[in-house]
């Protein structure tokens, strides 16, 4: 008896993992009064948004009075874990939204996006950049934001600087020089979260201008070792060294980063577009921009900048309520609908015909059409494992291991998780 | 005395609890952990024991995790124990003063988890944080560490976080214990001429031992499964070196989607736990206190 109690102990406390799995309680927000109407569930990640998001929702249902929308907001985390899984009876998420990359390939895989393919509301959105929500020929999902996934930086000072955007590794340097000697930090670098998984699509970009380069990791025609992860590595190596990057970088949160950025003790953010309107908000007298670290020749440079079309909309296929839940996302793609979402929320879009009202946004609307940009690469590693392998050489350096060593040890795991 | 067998009725309303929310899905991990299942789809492949197989010889990080779960429990039961244990001395008796001390060490328990991440996150700041700032402040640079962000040392730091977050709540089992020793075998003690080490050796602690199982069993465990912890400060960085099994299993369940691995890790992980809380049960012989 006494060996069960050991063992129930045991079992205890690893069904109590499965526990504490289990993160903030989501939001609720929607007309559960309309006792005529149809309602469908919206799900998705995105708290920041829900109040422009509740506003655009009694629009719509203004608009149908038929149709009511209940709006339930999961922390991302959560979102990530759990998401998939309400969808699968087909009574939550009705529309729902979805990451690009491994959670995109999952919900395909396991059949639950409904198929868009010549809905009327598609012509709405930029055809190049919905792409990423398509699978074998099918549009699955419709990618609403666009973000830049390169890092934000002061333009002002760089103006009193007299510093110029570097075009080549060599020109970076020289400017990072600059900064250095004028007593500002290069580059905030948030490594403690979501650094290494940003600033590593714009640091590899021109390293591996192949853009099929991670599905050749993946299935093993291209490895780790090779000379364009290896000197992707080098450069992270180097930024670490020379003090480009702030020091215990391993150990700034964004937040932290953020600040010394609004704060003038750095020049750049080592993160995206999304933050730009957060660093305003810490100081409003900051000019910025867009700026991705060119790692080689000017000449041989094919990339300016990292993009990414995210929070995919999408219907449920397990749904009831599937025509209703089109309704929402034609209402959503509106131009006048998007101008909304996309001003009070700081993002671009990729519904055709929005207009940028914000300053930052119209200042920065130029790298849309007008900037040679790529699909973030990360988000084209499918397997989770692998991409861990790879952030994880990131940290190894920047932790001090020497490149060769770190890529050898992280194409192990890719090997070992290869599928 | 007879005793009516309609009473076993009584346990049917907890048993079917256990039955429902603990032993089917413990034997639903066990099932899926012999299937490639990933989750979601309604369809799976049985793999026989190739989870099993590829856990103890082909993941390196699986392997790391136990390492590192193995040494963040050492040193949390370790120094846990010592520090509730040293405090429980301190507050033992009842004043005003100590009551007070006993609810402000108690106090770390009743935070949320996130919360407590939160805090810690921030003192352990390489430039902002509090920690460097009273070592710089005090004239002890060379101590200043970049705490979560260096690989060597930050599973450490996480272990003096769950340390502050829990002692609190051992510190009270203590108490309880140390107040159960009857006053009659201090005051034998005493003039037997023990002294103060005498004292706690040979009364306190073997009648302390029942309370320090607790402890230690409940500080294993709990030291095992610090997930949010380890989750919300560090993710299971940098470079996994903070990634213990708990965040891995939720990796790969959650992540990477299967399900039926995440599964054969969680059985591998409830047997460790076991192993462990049976050896320490074994170890410290709770159940026979001598004279």
């Amino acid at each position: 008896m006494k060996k069960f109690a050991y063992l129930s102990s045991g079992v205890l406390a690893s069904s109590l993992l499965l526990a504490g799995c289990a993160g903030d309680s989501p939001s609720d927000t929607g007309n559960e009064g309309a006792e005529d109407s149809t309602q469908i569930s919206f799900i998705h990640w995105r708290g920041e948004d829900k109040a422009v998001l509740d506003d655009i929702i009694a629009q719509f249902e203004d608009e149908n009075p038929d149709i009511s929308v209940e709006m339930t907001i999961y922390p991302s985390e959560q979102y990530q874990a759990t998401g998939q899984r309400l969808l699968q009876d087909g009574s939550t998420g009705d529309v729902f939204t979805s990451f690009p990359g491994a959670q995109f390939e999952a919900i395909a895989s396991a059949g639950l996006f409904e198929d868009l393919s010549g809905e009327d509301f598609v012509s709405n959105f930029d055809q190049e950049l919905i792409s990423v929500g398509q699978k074998d020929g099918t549009q699955l999902a419709l990618p609403y934001q666009l973000v830049f996934n390169m890092p934000v930086y002061n333009k002002g000072m760089f103006e009193e600087l007299g510093l110029e955007v570097p075009k080549s590794w060599s020109e970076f340097q020289d400017m990072a020089d600059t900064l250095l000697e004028n007593g500002i930090t290069p580059i905030a670098f948030p490594g403690a979260d979501i650094g290494p998984n940003q600033f590593m699509n714009s640091m590899m970009m021109n390293n591996a201008p192949d853009e099929d380069v991670f599905e050749k990791l993946q299935n093993g025609e291209e490895s780790l070792t090779n000379e364009w992860w290896v000197k992707t590595l080098e450069d992270f190596q180097l930024l670490e060294q020379q003090g480009y990057i702030q020091a215990d970088a391993l150990g700034t949160t964004q937040d932290s980063a953020m600040a010394m950025v609004a704060n003038e003790e750095a020049a750049m953010l080592a993160t995206g577009s999304y933050h730009m309107s957060a660093l305003l908000d810490l100081n409003p007298d900051l000019q910025l921009d867009l700026m991705a670290p060119i790692t080689v020749e000017e000449s041989e440079a094919v990339y300016e900048g990292i993009n990414t079309a995210t929070f995919m909309l999408a219907v449920n296929s397990q749904s009831e309520k599937k025509e209703q839940a089109k309704e929402f996302i034609t209402f959503l793609s509106q131009p006048e609908i998007a101008s909304q979402y996309a001003n009070e929320t700081g993002q671009h879009l990729t519904v055709n015909d929005v207009e940028y009202e914000s300053e930052v946004l119209q200042n920065t609307a130029y790298w849309i059409d007008e900037r040679k940009t790529r699909f973030q690469p990360r988000f084209l590693i499918t397997n989770a494992q692998i991409e861990a392998a790879v952030l994880s050489s990131i940290e190894n350096v920047l932790g001090g291991a020497d490149p060769m060593t770190a890529a050898e040890e992280a194409q192990q795991l890719v090997e070992e998780n290869r599928e | 005395m007879r005793v009516s067998k309609s009473i076993y009725l009584f346990f049917l309303p907890g048993l079917l609890l256990y039955a429902i929310f603990f032993v089917y899905p413990t034997i639903s991990a066990l099932f899926y952990s012999f299937t490639d299942w990933d989750g979601l789809s309604s369809s799976f492949q049985f793999v026989g024991i190739a989870n099993y197989e590829r856990a103890f010889t082909g993941d390196t990080i699986f392997r790391k995790t136990i390492g590192n779960n193995l040494k963040f429990m050492l040193v949390v039961v370790v120094f846990q124990t010592l520090v509730a244990l040293a405090f429980a001395m301190i507050v033992l008796k009842n004043t005003k003063t100590t009551i007070f001390l006993r609810a402000l060490y108690f106090f770390p328990t009743i935070l949320s988890s996130v919360s407590v991440a939160f805090i810690w996150s921030f003192i352990y700041d390489p430039s902002l944080g509090i920690l460097n700032q009273v070592l710089e402040l005090v004239g002890l640079e060379f101590l200043t560490q970049n705490w979560l962000g260096n690989a060597d040392i930050a599973i450490y730091s996480l272990a003096v976080t769950q340390i502050w977050f829990h002692a609190g709540q051992m510190l009270i089992i203590f108490v309880a214990g140390l107040q159960a020793i009857p006053d009659e075998l201090y005051e034998v003690a005493k003039i037997e001429g023990a002294n103060k080490w005498q004292t706690f050796r040979s009364v306190t602690w073997p009648l302390l031992a029942p309370s320090a199982t607790i402890v230690v069993a409940y500080t294993t465990i709990q030291s095992f499964k610090a997930f949010d912890l380890v989750f919300a400060m560090t993710g299971g960085g940098p470079n996994n070196s903070t990634e213990i099994v708990a965040t891995y299993i939720f990796d790969i369940a959650f992540r990477s989607y299967q399900f039926g691995y995440a599964s054969a890790i969680s059985v591998i992980f409830m047997i460790i736990i076991a192993i462990i809380t049976f050896l320490q049960f074994k170890a410290l012989r709770s159940d026979r206190i001598s004279y």
